[in-house]
């Protein structure tokens, strides 16, 4: 049992955390400076029911939080602004971000859209010499140089991503806080077990039927406590590491599936308008599996009910696919055996079973080949003239309807939802 | 919610342009034409590129201190548009020089 008395990590901190505070909510306060010092919600749409997406450090102060309806927000905050969703603009501030990360290290991770992570493990001795602190100071002053007066950003640095992120939340907004092993009883002492990344109620009810109620009992726990009794799993092990400050969250995750889900925006939809939405997520799911080069053999569908009631099918195929025409067929063959008992609120397709495209490869069947080369020559005129210059006329309603949504987690997609026409 | 009016109508600028040395000709939109009416901007909030299909369009994000405005400026025909004028004081009806039509060309 190597680690059943790990001491804390005492090595120097090389990880630096950028998290740019309330990202879209603070772009638009600096793209129209009208709006500085306002309560601002952004939001997918300009609906009385759409789901704030991001606040202003002003809402949130009055009591808005990202999640809540924009009726809900209202109470809180009367005079809440709110502003539509405007991708190209946070992929304009994402890429000077970016570009400000590497000019101190290649060696950098973008976890989200407005959230990156520089790691000067192997450049410190040789380009940056500098305290980091100091680098951090800069960091701030050139994104306000380079983008904007109104951008602030929270800056976290440790040992490991963990503590680097929980650094970057201690004092928001614009701070810049250091964890290292002499002060890490210090900080952990001040939180609640819900503060740190990744425990919330589930986790926190875990650790509390284990006797654990604080971040440094959860500190204190032996190894063996966590994986056997509290997370049952090499979960526990992995916690055990990273609050003394190893790195572990280091790893990079392979895609295993692409896919969308829309929530329908009638509340009793027509057969049509639900199979033209169906016919959009299909052909935007298509375009995503393309984008990264891949071809997929399974695909699952769901159907959300308004009575909460959920059904989903899936279907595994010999061959790959990878077309908008064969993720719609397949698509609508699952589809089409749904129980009919109520009406849909909520519907999403998702491809798995990955694996690279073959589109190269020319096929012994000359309509596989047809298939290929319409898809191939479609696409070259969509990226020349704007996605969805040629599209399905099935799907056609649905384009006005469906917003394309901000990618939340991942950037994988940010090029490829940037490409429109309209 | 905010009163925005989409306008999306070619308009004329007067914009300054400078470039340093290697580095890329910087446009800043000055005053702007429209409805008869001359519009002083006072302050860009951000100006980004952005794509449409192979396009290059400047996009920014101005204001003259009482309403923001959203021009974007095509690299290739070297054209301004008014996209859209939003107020957070007003409503659309009230913003004199906007069409609560919506109206696009």
């Amino acid at each position: 049992m190597p680690n059943l008395h790990l001491p804390l990590n005492k090595e120097a901190p090389q990880i630096l955390h950028i998290d740019l505070n309330s990202c879209f909510a603070t772009v638009e306060q600096q793209a129209r400076p009208l709006l500085r010092g306002k309560p601002v919600a952004v939001t997918n749409r300009q609906t009385p029911n759409a789901c704030v997406v991001a606040a202003s450090y002003e809402a949130k102060a009055l009591g808005v939080k990202v999640g809540m309806g924009y009726s809900e927000a209202r109470l809180y905050a009367p005079d809440l602004i709110l502003v539509e969703t405007d991708p190209p603009k946070y992929h304009y501030v994402y890429q000077r971000l970016v570009e400000i990360m590497r000019s101190y290290s290649p060696d950098i991770a973008m976890k989200s859209i407005d959230e990156g992570i520089i790691d000067f493990s192997d450049t410190r001795e040789v380009v940056n010499k500098r305290p980091l602190t100091v680098i951090g100071y800069e960091i701030k002053q050139r994104l306000r140089d380079e983008v904007g007066e109104w951008m602030k950003c929270n800056i976290g640095i440790a040992s490991n991503r963990f503590l680097a992120k929980q650094a970057a939340s201690l004092r928001k907004p614009d701070g810049l806080d250091v964890i290292t092993h002499k002060n890490l009883r210090k900080v952990l002492s001040t939180l609640k077990l819900t503060d740190l990344f990744g425990i919330a109620e589930r986790n926190q009810a875990r650790l509390n039927a284990c006797g654990i109620y604080t971040p440094l009992e959860f500190l204190d726990a032996p190894s063996e406590l966590l994986k056997r009794q509290v997370f049952k799993s090499v979960i526990g092990e992995d916690w055990y590491q990273r609050l003394r400050g190893y790195e572990i969250d280091d790893q990079e995750w392979a895609t295993r599936t692409v896919g969308r889900q829309y929530v329908l925006d009638e509340m009793k939809p027509s057969d049509q308008l639900v199979r033209s939405r169906l016919a959009y997520l299909c052909e935007t799911t298509a375009m995503k599996l393309r984008y990264k080069g891949l071809a997929a053999r399974g695909i699952l569908v769901y159907v959300r009910y308004a009575n909460g009631d959920y059904w989903y099918d899936r279907k595994m195929f010999k061959s790959t696919f990878y077309s908008n025409a064969e993720v719609l067929r397949r698509a609508m063959l699952l589809y089409n055996r749904r129980p009919q008992d109520d009406w849909p609120r909520e519907i999403g397709v998702t491809c798995y079973q990955l694996t690279p495209s073959n589109a190269s490869q020319l096929s012994l069947l000359e309509e596989v080949n047809r298939e290929v080369w319409l898809t191939e020559a479609v696409d070259r005129i969509n990226e020349q003239f704007g996605e969805f210059t040629v599209t399905y006329a099935s799907s056609l309603a649905a384009k006005k309807v469906v917003k394309q949504k901000i990618p939340f987690g991942s950037t994988r997609y940010f090029e490829l939802l940037l490409n429109r026409a309209d | 919610m905010e009163n925005a009016a989409q306008i999306n109508k070619e308009v004329s600028i007067v914009a300054y342009y400078f470039k340093s040395g290697l580095r890329r000709l910087k446009c800043f939109p000055k005053k702007m034409e429209y409805q008869g009416r001359v519009i002083e901007f006072s302050e860009t909030g951000l100006r980004h590129p952005t794509k449409k299909g192979q396009r290059m369009i400047h996009v920014f994000d101005m204001t003259d201190g009482s309403a923001d405005y959203r021009l974007e400026f095509d690299a290739a025909a070297l054209t301004w548009r008014l996209v859209s004028i939003a107020d957070i004081s007003e409503s659309p009806q009230d913003i004199p020089y906007a069409k609560p039509s919506f109206a696009s060309q």
